[in-house]
C-alpha cells in the first residue's frame, strides 16, 4: 500500500511534475536533471569543522550530492530543478546500526552457542510497517542483525530504507557480524556464565580468522577445494570489509569487547548497548579504537545495582564523550525503542548530559555510524560524492517537537509529509 | 562527587550565577537547614527570569521578563519587571536566561512508597488505601523532584477494578503530614485491562457488574448518612468499606480511571459521570480511546494521557474495534481532534520514570498535539490542577498559591531542557547547583 502512497504523494508533489511517466527519473535521480535544494540551514554533519552551513544550496545530479555551499556564492547551474524550502533545515538521513525491523522477526535462531554462518538478509522485507516508519522519520540507513539468543548471533546486513526492492536497498552484505557477549546467551542452555560464554566466542573467532586467513593465502584464482559457509564471513572481516557489533554491557563485558575482540583477535569492532557503569573504560575504548553506538537504554540510574553514579542519573554517551571517547552515537534496538525515536535518543542522551554544544548529538546520528560501520564514503554527512540521502526537517531533529517534512534516498523523494490539508500525517 | 555535567560552559555559567546567593545563605548557617528567603517566617524572595510560565487556567499564560514574588511560601505577586516593585528586604535571585514555571503535576503514579498497593482481595477494594504505603524522600521521589515533578497522585495498582484510594502528596523531603496535599486523593478505578488477572473468567462484562454494584452500594451508603443529616433518616451504621463514597457524592474526590480502548472508555464516561454524576477522569487514556473525545467533551470528563504517548497500527488485533490508520497517531493529537479541553499528561511511574512527564508532554507535540495556548505546559501544570481538585492551592504561579517552582534553561517539552532548581513551598527542595545534580 505504502508504495502507491508515495507515488500518490509524488504525482501531486509540485517537485514531480505531475504529468509525469512514473518512469522518467525526476530532478536529482539517475539520469534525470539536476535539483537544487535551498534551505535556511544545511547541517553537513562533517567530522571536522562546523558542520553547518547557514543559508545555503545542495545540489543533487544522478543521486549523488554535487555541491553544498552558501547560497550566495553556489551557482545553480541551468536546467536544474530549484526547490526553495524556506526557513526548512536540511540534513544527511539518520543511520542506526542496531536495528532488528528490516523485515520478519525469525532471526534469531538459537542453533548453537555461535552462529556465525546464519545471515539476517533471508528475513528482508522492503516497506514492512516498521521500516517505513523509519523512512518516514529520517532514518535512511539500518543495520539489521540477528538477536542476541546466543553468543554469536549471525551476519547482520546494511539497508536503505527507503528503496523498493532488495538489490536496491542492500547497502552491504555483510554488514556486521553480530556477537552478543553475555546476558541473554544464558538462555541457551542451563549453565551458560560469563566464562563459558567467553570460551565459546573466542573459539568460534580464532577458528573462524584461522580459515579466512588460509584461505585468502591460498587464493591464487584457482577453484577452491573446500567450502565451509559457516566461516566465509571471516575473510570479510580479515579484509576489514565488516565490522563486529556487540552486544556488550557492563564494565566487564565492555572490557573483554575492547581486550579481547580487539586487541586479542584484532577485529575491527564496536560496543553496542554499552550501558550499566563501561563507560568508565571511555579511555581504553579511545586508546584501542572502538567506538560506543549507546542505546537502547541512554540512562545509568542510581537505583540500579549495575551502575555506579553516586546519585546522579547518567547519560551513558555522554560519560562516554565526557570520559574521552571521540566516535559516540546512538541506537534504537528497534523494536525495542521504536525505529522512528532514534533522534530521540539523542535528546534523551542530551538531557541527561551528553554536550551538544558542537552539535555532536547530530554527527551522533550521522557521520558517526557511517564511519564506525565503514559506510562513510557512501552516506552519513552531505559532502559531494556521496549519496544524495537527505532530510528535510523544521529544526533541530534532537527537539521531538520537530518534524520531518522530506526524505530523498540517493535523489528520489521517497518521503513527503503531508502538509495536513490532504490527510494526516504520519504523526 | 559527581556534581553535574557540564553541558556548556554558557550553562555552566548560569547556573554558578543562580544559586550564588543561596551558598552565601547556606555558609551561615553551618550547623543546620537556614530559613532561606521565601520560606515562612523567613525574609520575601524575588525570583528574576527571562520568562515566566504562569499558566492561570484563564489569561495570558507568559509573562517575558518577569519577576515572581514569593514570601511565607505562596507566590505574592508575578508580573513584568518593567512594572512590578521588588519590596525592600527582599532577597533577590536573579536567573538570568532562565526560565520559572510551577511544578509539574503527575495523576498517575506509584512511586509514592513501598509497592504493595495492589492487593487483589476482592474485585472491587474501594477502603483500601495506599497512604499506608508513603514512604517520603524515596529514591523515586528523589529522580521526580529532579525532573520538576513536585505533586505526584500515588494510587493503587490495576490489578482489580477498584484498588482503592490514591493520596495526592508532594514529592519532596519532609513527614507525611507535610507533603500530604489531598488524602484520600482519588477512587482508583481500572475499568478493563489487568483486572482480568484477579480469576479465570473475569472480562468485560462481569467487570462492568461489579463496578455498578460497587457504585450502587456505595453512593446508597452515603446517601443513607445525607439523609440522617437532613434530619429524614435513621443514622446509619458506619462502614469503612464505603466511607470514601460521601466524599465522591459531595465531588469532594474524584475517580482516576485505568481505562483504555474506545469501548471502554465510552463506559467510564457514560457509567460513572452519565449514570452516576460522579467527577471523573480517564487516566491511559489510550488504545483509541481519543475516539470517545466528542462524549467526553460534551459530558466535561477531561484525560490525562499516559505511560503510552501513541497508537500504533499494531494494536488493532489488541482490541478489534480501533479505526485503522496506517501511522503512528499521537494520543494528545487525537483527543484534542475530538475537541477535549481539559487533557493532561501522566508517566504511570515506574512504568515510565516519574522525571519523564514533561518527556510526555514532548511526545504529545511530536506526535501532532497543537501548541495553541501552550497546551503542552498547561498538561503538566494547570490541567492535572484542576482535574486533581488542587487548583486552589498548585499549578500555576498566581498570587496566593503555593510557592512550587521550577527554575529551568527552557521549555519542559525540550528534552534538552535542563531543571536547575525545585522550590517547594518557597523552600528549595532540589538544587542541581550545590547539591548533587541528578541529571
Amino acid at each position: 500500500m505504502l508504495p502507491a502512497l508515495m507515488l500518490a504523494l509524488l504525482a501531486s508533489s509540485p517537485l514531480g511534475g505531475g504529468e509525469q511517466d512514473a518512469a522518467t527519473p525526476r530532478a536529482g535521480e539517475v539520469g534525470g536533471p539536476g535539483l537544487a535544494l535551498i534551505a535556511a540551514k544545511i547541517l553537513s554533519a562533517t567530522l571536522d569543522g562546523r558542520g553547518v552551513v547557514d543559508n545555503a544550496v545542495l545540489l543533487v545530479r544522478d543521486g549523488r550530492i554535487e555541491a553544498l555551499g552558501p547560497r550566495r556564492s553556489t551557482e545553480i547551474p541551468a536546467g536544474y530543478e530549484v526547490v526553495d524550502l524556506g526557513a526548512r533545515w536540511l540534513m544527511p538521513g539518520m543511520i542506526d546500526l542496531h536495528t532488528h525491523i528490516g523485515g520478519t522477526g525469525d532471526i534469531n535462531d538459537m542453533v548453537y552457542q555461535t552462529n556465525e554462518g546464519l545471515r539476517v538478509s533471508t528475513a528482508v522485507v522492503p516497506h514492512n510497517p516498521a521500516i517505513e516508519k523509519d523512512v518516514q522519520a529520517g532514518i535512511t540507513t539500518i543495520l539489521f542483525i540477528p538477536g542476541s539468543g546466543t553468543n554469536i548471533g549471525g551476519q547482520g546486513i546494511l539497508l536503505k530504507t527507503g528503496l523498493d526492492t532488495f538489490e536496491q536497498m542492500r547497502l552491504r552484505d555483510p554488514g556486521s557480524l553480530k556477537i552478543a557477549q553475555g546476558d541473554n546467551p544464558t538462555r541457551w542452555g542451563y549453565g551458560m556464565g560469563r566464562a563459558m560464554m567467553n570460551f565459546h566466542i573466542r573459539t568460534a573467532v580464532r577458528k573462524g580468522l584461522a580459515h579466512a586467513r588460509a584461505r585468502i593465502q591460498e587464493d591464487d584464482g584457482r577453484p577452491r577445494d573446500t567450502v565451509d559457509i559457516q566461516y566465509e564471513v571471516f575473510e570479510a572481516l580479515v579484509d576489514g570489509s565488516t565490522q563486529v557489533s556487540t552486544h556488550t554491557q557492563v564494565y566487564q563485558l565492555v572490557m573483554n569487547t575492547i581486550r579481547i575482540l580487539k586487541g586479542e583477535l584484532g577485529i575491527d569492532v564496536y560496543i553496542d548497548h554499552g550501558e550499566w557503569a563501561a563507560h568508565k573504560l571511555a579511555p581504553f575504548a579511545q586508546r584501542m579504537g572502538v567506538a560506543a553506538i549507546c542505546g537502547p537504554r541512554i540512562i545509568d540510574t542510581f537505583e540500579s545495582p549495575r551502575s555506579d553514579t553516586d546519585g546522579a542519573i547518567l547519560s551513558v554517551p555522554g560519560e562516554y564523550k565526557r570520559k574521552g571517547l571521540e566516535r559516540v552515537g546512538f541506537n534504537t534496538d528497534a523494536p525495542v525503542v521504536p525505529g522512528e525515536e532514534l533522534p530521540l535518543q539523542a535528546a534523551m542522551g542530551v538531557r541527561y548530559g551528553f554536550d551538544a554544544s558542537h552539535m555532536d548529538h547530530l554527527r551522533g546520528l550521522t557521520i558517526v555510524p557511517a564511519l564506525v560501520a565503514g559506510i562513510a564514503d557512501r552516506v552519513g554527512s552531505l559532502e559531494p560524492g556521496k549519496d544524495a540521502d537527505v532530510i528535510v526537517l523544521s529544526g533541530d531533529p534532537a527537539d521531538p517537537r520537530h518534524g520531518i517534512e522530506r526524505v530523498y534516498i540517493e535523489g528520489q523523494l521517497v518521503y513527503r509529509a503531508p502538509d495536513g490539508t490532504e490527510g494526516p500525517r504520519l504523526w | 562527587m559527581n556534581s553535574y555535567h557540564s553541558r556548556s560552559l554558557c550553562h555552566a555559567a548560569l547556573r554558578t550565577a543562580a544559586c550564588a546567593t543561596l551558598t552565601l545563605s547556606l555558609a551561615a548557617f553551618p550547623g543546620g537547614e537556614p530559613p532561606t528567603a521565601g520560606m515562612p517566617g523567613a525574609a520575601g524572595l524575588a525570583l528574576v527570569a527571562r520568562k515566566a510560565l504562569v499558566m492561570p487556567f484563564e489569561g495570558p499564560q507568559v509573562v517575558d521578563n518577569a519577576v515572581v514574588l514569593v514570601r511565607d511560601g505562596r507566590i505574592e505577586a508575578v508580573g513584568p519587571r518593567s512594572a512590578t516593585q521588588i519590596p525592600a528586604g527582599y532577597e533577590v535571585r536573579d536567573l538570568g536566561a532562565r526560565w520559572v514555571m510551577p511544578g509539574m503535576i503527575d495523576l498517575h503514579s506509584h512511586i509514592g512508597g513501598t509497592f504493595d498497593i495492589n492487593d487483589m482481595v476482592y474485585l472491587t477494594n474501594p477502603e483500601l488505601r495506599v497512604q499506608a504505603s508513603v514512604v517520603p524522600d524515596n529514591p523515586d521521589l528523589q529522580r521526580a523532584i529532579a525532573g520538576g515533578v513536585t505533586t505526584i497522585l500515588y494510587i493503587p495498582g490495576s490489578g482489580t477494578n477498584s484498588g482503592g484510594q490514591g493520596i495526592l502528596m508532594k514529592t519532596a523531603p519532609g513527614k507525611f503530614e507535610e507533603i500530604a496535599v489531598d488524602v484520600p486523593g482519588s477512587l482508583k478505578v481500572a475499568q478493563w485491562g489487568n483486572p482480568e488477572r484477579w480469576a479465570i473468567g473475569v472480562g468485560k462484562t462481569i467487570e462492568n457488574y461489579h463496578l455498578r454494584t460497587m457504585f450502587k452500594r456505595g453512593l446508597a451508603y452515603a446517601e443513607a448518612w445525607r439523609d440522617w443529616e437532613a434530619g429524614k433518616g435513621p443514622k446509619p451504621e458506619k462502614d469503612i468499606q464505603w466511607e470514601l463514597f460521601r466524599e465522591l457524592a459531595s465531588q469532594e474526590v474524584e475517580i482516576s480511571v485505568h481505562t483504555q480502548v474506545y469501548q471502554v472508555v465510552l463506559m467510564t464516561i457514560t457509567m460513572i459521570k452519565g449514570e452516576f454524576g460522579l467527577n471523573v477522569f480517564t487516566d491511559h487514556s489510550e488504545i483509541g480511546g481519543w475516539a470517545a473525545a466528542p462524549v467526553a467533551t460534551q459530558m466535561k470528563v477531561p484525560a490525562i494521557i499516559g505511560p503510552r504517548s501513541i497508537d500504533t497500527s499494531r494494536m488493532g488485533s489488541w482490541v478489534g474495534a480501533l479505526p485503522t490508520f496506517d501511522r503512528v497517531q499521537g494520543l494528545a493529537a487525537g483527543w484534542q481532534e475530538g475537541g477535549q479541553p481539559l487533557i493532561g499528561f501522566n508517566t504511570d511511574a515506574p512504568v515510565l520514570p516519574e522525571e519523564e512527564l514533561s518527556l510526555q508532554s514532548a511526545l504529545g507535540v511530536r506526535y501532532g498535539m497543537q501548541i495553541r495556548n501552550v497546551d503542552n505546559v498547561r498538561g503538566l501544570t494547570i490541567v492535572p490542577a484542576v482535574v486533581g481538585g488542587i487548583s486552589d492551592r498548585l499549578g500555576s504561579l498566581e498570587p496566593g498559591k503555593q510557592a512550587d517552582i521550577v527554575v529551568l534553561t527552557g521549555d519542559p517539552s525540550d528534552p534538552r531542557t535542563a531543571v536547575d532548581c525545585v522550590y517547594v513551598e518557597g523552600r528549595v527542595a532540589y538544587d542541581a547547583v550545590h547539591g548533587t545534580r541528578r541529571f
